[in-house]
């Protein structure tokens, strides 16, 4: 079965455009020009990715990714026609995995998605499970067990919190997580690293304001702390 | 054109009126213009009146307290002196009343009071007698003829003021019904004393509330020009961009006009920037979405070029160029209004500069453009917004790329080198990109920073590529980073232009 894409976009001609160029890449696309058709869509087509514009009439893009977000770990990219540090920050903190700013060029989505798709399949774990305190990691089940019990992580923050894992005490740089999570270049942005953090904490740490285990090194980056 | 513009004038009359209005209230309130004169400061000028004002009301006060003290007491004096005269010429009288009369016993008695300095006018004798022990300069000669006259000859008694051997001198002169007429000399030199000790302690009395008036201007200059600074603050940070700033409320009613009027206009400047900043970014979605559409199906399109017939082809190469090339314009077209907004904040961190320029340079449009660094340089950080600074080496490898010739004549180059010498710590860096273009003159060296600039020389800048915001953004950014670019000549004194970047930096220390 190939890869199923959930494009939300209100523009039917930016939305022509999108699914043409993705379906280049060989993925399948489904149109959704709001939030409440994306809802519909969402569930009967179950999307490998969805993408979602911010302005949407209706439900907006943050509702959108919220109302996704609380029964699902699909992969979500956010699109914003404005560059503010508000919008990113927001659609983020809603549950986004990564974020695109319009115009953006065909390939750059290509080359975001197929880093979410790559980040559902983990590469091969060293460790079958790995421990920490209360905290325990399956990777080959993709499970993250605090006090014995099952968190829920998105993709992406199963996939940050497995890198911080590969060498505990290890500080990474926010570069260095872009680069590994998200595979971006140097240029990256560091707020997905720091907001993706965030929401990490808030299902890992029994005291989020005070973290254990995912903690920041100032000046340096993140590392995970047994 | 000539026409329009004269047709023009009358329709919009109230815009050339209007800043002469606004000086003529500033005039108003600040007082005269000072114009071919040099212009004397709010604060010299209050001082200034202070210092006058106390100096004149002190010297009233003095004039008057004096002229005041001296009347009283030479009254007094004088009184007392008409008084005592009255007494002796008694006594003289009372002596003379003796049968037969006899002048001695009247000069007897004058003595038995002390009295020296008297003149007796004897009628029977017609002559003058002095008291015992007068002295000499108290003799007749020293009576003024008209008090003689009026004492003697009217039979009143009067009294004068005369210089008796250069002492001022009160002469009493009684009549003595049927035996002549006394007088007698009073000195007012004990009154000069106390009135000159008088004007002594007013003379300090008077520097003294001068000295406290001019201190008391110096603190009301500074209470008055106080809040005239903190406007002047105020505004500095406005312009600076603080569009957020405002003077304190208070409760003077002056102040609080000029804190009011200033608030008012920082409150109206801030909702129109913050208009404008929403109208860029409405213009930002409106202008992306079709940009959006342009954009991915060219892309599509792209991904079949081999299967177009020739001319298809080369339509879709302009087609494809032209959306990258607008696709950069509205970017910063964008970046730049965010400026004007001020709405631009900084993601500041710690960088290497050799490192971060590489990678900038990786993501160029040229990444294999040589990059030079020196010894001294691989070992220096720089604080800075990495996206931005990396768009501003972008756009100086852009610019280089289009109006420096490419690659043709020869390699683009950067270079980093630190600006201290090699004694000192480090400060400064330069980040230079040099081509191998015709160049810069002299005369277009600031210009080339402006937006949409064009070249002025003839082709050298190639046609529709000439117009942008690329360098107009670099020298944006740069400030904004507090440091400064400019365009010179190579080092190497062949034709092309070298772009240099300085920015704060400092040695990592190990």
């Amino acid at each position: 079965m190939g890869t199923r894409i959930l494009a939300v976009e209100d523009d039917e001609r930016i939305r022509s455009a999108v699914k043409l160029a993705l379906e280049d890449e060989g993925w399948t696309v489904d149109e959704a020009e709001s939030g409440e058709v994306a809802i519909e869509l969402f569930y009967r087509q179950a999307p490998d990715v969805v993408l979602i514009d911010i302005m949407l009439p209706g439900i907006d893009g943050f509702e959108l990714c919220r109302t996704l977000r609380r029964t699902s770990a699909v992969p979500i990219v956010m699109v914003t026609a404005r560059n503010d540090t508000h919008d990113i920050v927001a659609g983020l903190e809603a549950g986004a995995d990564d974020y695109l700013t319009k115009p953006f060029a065909a390939k750059e989505l290509s080359a975001r998605i197929r880093a979410l798709l790559r980040r559902i399949r983990p590469s091969s774990p060293a460790h079958a499970r790995l421990v920490f305190g209360e905290l325990e990691l399956i990777p080959e089940e993709g499970k993250v067990l605090r006090d014995g019990e099952e968190v829920h992580l998105t993709k992406t923050e199963f996939r940050l919190l497995c890198e911080l894992a590969e060498n505990p005490g290890k500080v990474f740089s926010r570069e260095a997580l872009l680069d590994k999570v998200w595979g971006y270049d140097y240029f990256g942005d560091g707020r997905l690293v720091d907001v993706h953090v965030r929401r990490l904490r808030t299902k890992v740490e029994a005291d989020p304001a005070n973290p254990r285990h995912v903690v920041t090194v100032r000046g340096l980056g993140y590392r995970l702390q047994t | 054109m000539t026409a329009t513009t004269t047709e023009r004038a009358p329709v919009d009359p109230a815009e050339p009126a209007e800043p002469a209005v606004h000086r003529n209230v500033l005039q108003r309130t600040f007082g005269r213009p000072t114009v071919g004169r040099r212009a004397v400061g709010l604060r010299r000028r209050i001082l200034l009146i202070f210092t006058l004002g106390s100096m004149t009301l002190s010297t009233f006060l003095a004039v008057t307290t004096f002229g005041l003290t001296r009347s009283n007491v030479v009254q007094q004096r004088d009184r007392a002196s008409i008084e005592a005269a009255r007494r002796n010429a008694q006594l003289v009288q009372d002596s003379l009343r003796a049968n037969p009369p006899n002048i001695e016993d009247a000069r007897d008695a004058l003595a038995g009071f002390g009295v020296q300095r008297a003149l007796i006018w004897y009628r029977p004798s017609q002559d003058w007698f002095t008291a015992r022990d007068a002295p000499a300069r108290y003799e007749a000669s020293a009576l003024p003829q008209a008090l003689v006259d009026r004492v003697i000859g009217d039979a009143v008694p009067s009294r004068m003021v005369v210089d008796v051997a250069g002492e001022t001198t009160i002469v009493v002169g009684w009549p003595v019904p049927g035996s002549g007429a006394y007088f007698e000399f009073f000195s007012l030199d004990d009154v000069n004393n106390t009135l000159g000790s008088v004007r002594l302690s007013l003379v300090f009395a008077g520097i003294i509330t001068t000295g406290l008036g001019v201190l008391l201007g110096v603190f009301a200059a500074r209470r008055v020009v106080r809040p005239l600074g903190a406007a002047a603050q105020a505004a500095k940070s406005f312009a600076g961009g603080r569009l957020d700033t405002r003077l304190e409320p208070t409760d003077d009613p002056d102040l609080s006009v000029l804190a009011n009027s200033f608030n008012e206009m920082a409150a109206s400047l801030q909702q129109r920037v913050q208009r404008d900043a929403r109208f860029a970014s409405d213009v930002s979605h409106e202008l992306r979405s079709p940009l959006m559409t342009l954009s991915a199906s060219v892309d599509v399109m792209e991904a079949r070029r081999d299967e177009m017939p020739e001319r298809a082809r080369a339509a879709l190469d302009l087609l494809s160029s032209d959306v990258t090339r607008f696709k950069g314009l509205v970017e910063d077209l964008l970046e730049i209004s965010r400026f004007d907004a001020g709405a631009i904040r900084l993601h500041m961190e710690e960088l290497l500069a050799a490192e971060f320029v590489r990678q900038a340079v990786a993501v160029s449009s040229m990444p294999d453009t040589a990059l030079h660094v020196s010894e001294r340089a691989e070992r220096v950080l720089i604080n800075g917004d990495r996206r931005r600074l990396a768009r501003v080496i972008a756009n100086l490898i852009d610019n280089a790329r289009l109006h420096g010739g490419g690659t043709e004549p020869g390699p683009v180059e950067i270079s980093i080198d630190v600006v201290d010498p090699p004694d000192q710590p480090v400060t400064r860096i330069q980040i230079s990109v040099s081509d191998h273009g015709p160049g810069v003159p002299e005369s277009e060296r600031t210009l080339v920073f402006e937006r949409f600039a064009r070249g002025g020389s003839a082709g050298r800048r190639s046609g529709s590529d000439g117009a942008g915001l690329g360098l107009a953004l670099v020298d944006e950014h740069v400030r904004m980073h507090g440091g400064k670019v400019w365009v010179t000549d190579r080092l190497d004194g062949r034709p092309g232009a070298r772009f240099v970047i300085e920015l704060d930096a400092e040695e990592i220390d190990e």
